[in-house]
């Protein structure tokens, strides 16, 4: 018996062993390529760092810190970030559900949908944004779009100079490249209900709409949940598009997110230091936002 | 037989080094016409030195800034690159390039090399008795004109080409087509966002300043920048509506004549780039060049504002990698013939701005008018933080309806703010 016991716990312990060993290659890497900068930029952002000067950098505690709140520009940010993030986020969980909905009710071509809305989300964001720059030039298709549906001729609508319409514009590009990667998240989440759970209400008399409402949502909670925080973590972490959009010749201050800002800080202004402080903030926003993802998607683990 | 394998690996060394290639890189911004002749340059080069391997490398110009500066931040900057020099300045105040090597270049003192320039085109790569960098080139900007579009409206392009802004806006009133409020053809359009070069001297002309006799960036004459910003508010979608920063760049829709501008202000190399892009267009005499314009009742005569860019060594290169790196330039830019014929750069070398090929480069005597009454945008550490600061004032203006002396208040509180850091 005692034999037995501890052949078992060395065999654990062989199990432990090669599981540390095959994990070993990934946490190296992350280690090196996501651990050590984040705390890099940690660390650099306590001090006063100009990009191109050889001087040792001075030590300036939180300083940075301090000079970005009180900063109009960075409060700025946080609000273009904050404008840019809710107005993407929700049209974007609500649409993807009904995009999943939509294509799974289908029962011819649903690979296609599938292929034809996932296919954006393939794309570099930064052609992307340019595909829609083309699209937003006054003389192209989205003025004659509008002109069209509104029945008015020649009104521009003024898609990258207007203040709401260029954060409209930016929410479209953004709406547009990644509706089919939720769509397939949503779709994964549908396909995992059990078929007898929707018969069985169905039976009972349920219509299709109190199905939806009573029965699919309430068990794609988990989904639901991991698509919201997952499509809000990707909205604060914006970028490409609002900067080519600057390049083009847009207003920068709104739609100045926070990412746009701290390559400004870091480039424009070479100052490294408080480019750092601010990743360090969007850093910590995001990581609470990974920790309610988690807390909320364990709370709410659905069981059939 | 310790000491004898440390002695053949020390003779294995020493041949390894000195059979090794000195490496150079140049990093420079896109210009088709510019690679042609620069690659022959090297190749060149390469034949007179068998030991030095040279790699060129371009970016596009947006973006080459970007791409140096975060090289050099990472201590992986290339031996040699050019900036537009307001991009560059800081590269020397911070000491990562080193001043021009004369004894590699073959000259005896740096007054024997400004005395080959055009007095004050080394001006701007001049710091504590030092030179640091070359020009490849030194660029003002013209009026370039589309005349059939000018008969098209009932004007004589010949004739009645603006010569000041009050005409130039009235002009592309004329030639400006629209259906609606969408703009089907400019008749002009500025050259955003470049604010210091075109900005600055259109204030200037009216009697303000934007750095005072320190080199201080501070707002000088009120009034002055509020006419500007005025006319620049007329001039936006808001306005009379005449163009905007989000149209696609004036100067790039003029090589295509396909009708959507009639006039851009652009440098000498717009005359070869017509004739690279569109050879039909640059033979049909349709197009000419002239002055920058300036205000009615200007009180100085300046004109748009020019730039350089200088060729320049990275510090952090080896001792003969630096040497090679300044012959190499020299020899390229002993050629500011070729670089006008062929690519349209002025070099402003006093041989050349005095030649005959110069001379009879179209339009060459136009922009040169222009440089005698022109300076060189002014250089500051924080030029990009200021070029960004009247970017946002004047497209808030244009833009976004804020009122002149609104914009300009919140420019002058944001300099400060600026300055204090």
């Amino acid at each position: 018996m005692k034999g037995n016991k501890k052949r078992k716990l060395s065999l654990e312990k062989k199990i432990g062993l090669w599981g540390i060993i095959f994990v070993m290659p990934s946490i190296v890497l992350f280690s090196v390529f996501s651990f050590y900068p984040i705390a890099y930029a940690f660390v650099v952002s306590l001090y006063k760092k100009e990009l191109l000067s050889l001087e040792a950098p001075k030590f300036i505690g939180l300083r940075n810190y301090i000079r970005l709140l009180q900063s109009e520009s960075f409060w700025n940010s946080v609000v273009a970030t904050l404008k840019f993030s809710v107005g993407t986020f929700i049209p974007m969980v609500v649409f993807s559900l009904l995009l999943a909905t939509f294509i799974l009710g289908r029962k011819r071509f649903q690979k296609l949908f599938q292929m034809m809305y996932y296919s954006p989300a393939i794309m570099q964001s930064a052609v992307a944004a340019l595909v829609w720059l083309i699209i937003f030039d006054p003389r192209s298709i989205a003025n004659q779009f509008m002109n069209f549906i509104l029945r008015t001729r020649g009104v521009d609508y003024k898609w990258l100079v207007n203040e709401n319409m260029l954060i409209l514009s930016t929410i479209i590009v953004y709406f547009w490249k990644y509706i089919g990667y939720f769509t397939v998240l949503f779709l994964a989440g549908l396909a995992s209900i059990p078929k007898e759970i929707n018969e069985a209400a169905r039976i009972d008399g349920a219509s299709r709409f109190q199905n939806f409402i009573y029965i699919t949502l309430p068990l794609l909670k988990p989904t639901t949940t991991l698509v919201s925080i997952t499509a809000m973590i990707q909205c604060l972490r914006t970028f490409s598009t609002q900067y080519l959009f600057v390049q083009a010749g847009a207003s920068i201050k709104p739609i100045e997110v926070i990412t746009l800002n701290i390559y400004n800080t870091a480039i424009r202004d070479r100052n490294i230091g408080r480019a750092s402080a601010m990743s360090v903030l969007l850093f910590l926003v995001i990581m609470i936002l990974t920790v309610i993802q988690l807390k909320i998607s364990r709370s709410e683990e659905t069981y059939y | 037989m310790f000491r004898k394998v440390l002695f053949v690996l020390l003779l294995v060394s020493v041949i390894i080094s000195f059979g090794a290639k000195i490496q150079i890189t140049i990093w420079t911004h896109e210009d088709p016409n510019r690679t042609r002749i620069e690659e022959k340059y090297i190749k060149e080069f390469m034949k007179m030195y068998p030991n030095v391997e040279v790699k060129r490398v371009t970016y596009p110009s947006d973006k080459i800034r970007d791409i140096v500066l975060t090289a050099f931040a990472a201590g992986k900057g290339p031996t040699i690159f050019n900036l537009e020099i307001q991009y560059a300045y800081p590269y020397i105040t911070n000491r990562r390039v080193v001043p021009v090597d004369l004894n590699a270049i073959g000259l005896k003192s740096y007054d024997e090399l400004k005395k080959l320039y055009v007095k004050g085109t080394l001006d701007a790569v001049t710091y504590g008795n030092m030179i640091y960098g070359l020009p490849l080139e030194i660029t003002n900007w013209a009026l370039f004109i589309n005349k059939k579009y000018f008969r098209e409206v009932g004007l004589d392009p010949e004739k009645d080409y603006p010569r000041t802004w009050e005409d130039l806006m009235r002009i592309s009133e004329k030639l400006t087509i629209r259906e609606g409020n969408i703009i089907k053809r400019r008749g002009f359009d500025f050259r955003y966002p470049y604010y210091l070069t075109f900005f600055l001297p259109m204030v200037e002309q009216l009697g303000g300043a934007l750095f005072d006799k320190k080199g201080n960036p501070v707002v000088i004459n009120d009034q002055a920048w509020i006419k500007v910003l005025n006319f620049m508010k007329e001039w936006g979608p808001n306005g009379k509506n005449l163009g905007s920063p989000t149209y696609p760049a004036a100067r790039k829709e003029f090589n295509k004549d396909n009708n959507t501008i009639a006039m851009c202000e652009s440098g000498l190399y717009q005359i070869l780039r017509i004739k690279e892009e569109n050879p039909k267009f640059y033979n049909s005499n349709e197009w000419m060049v002239v002055n920058w314009p300036i205000w009615k009742d200007a009180v100085k005569d300046v004109r748009c504002n020019y730039y350089g860019h200088y060729y320049m060594v990275n510090m952090q290169a080896s001792r003969p990698e630096r040497e090679m790196a300044w012959k190499l330039i020299w020899y390229m830019l002993s050629h500011p013939e070729e670089y006008l014929t062929e690519v349209g750069l002025i070099q402003p070398r006093l041989s050349l701005m005095q030649s005959e090929v110069f001379k009879k480069f179209p339009y060459a005597n136009v922009f040169l008018e222009d440089l005698e009454k022109s300076h060189m945008i002014p250089l500051h550490e924080k030029d990009p933080q200021i070029e960004q600061l009247l970017k946002e004032m004047v497209e808030s203006v244009m833009l976004s309806n804020v009122s002149p002396e609104t914009a300009l208040n919140t420019f002058k509180k944001k300099l400060a703010q600026l300055m204090e850091e």
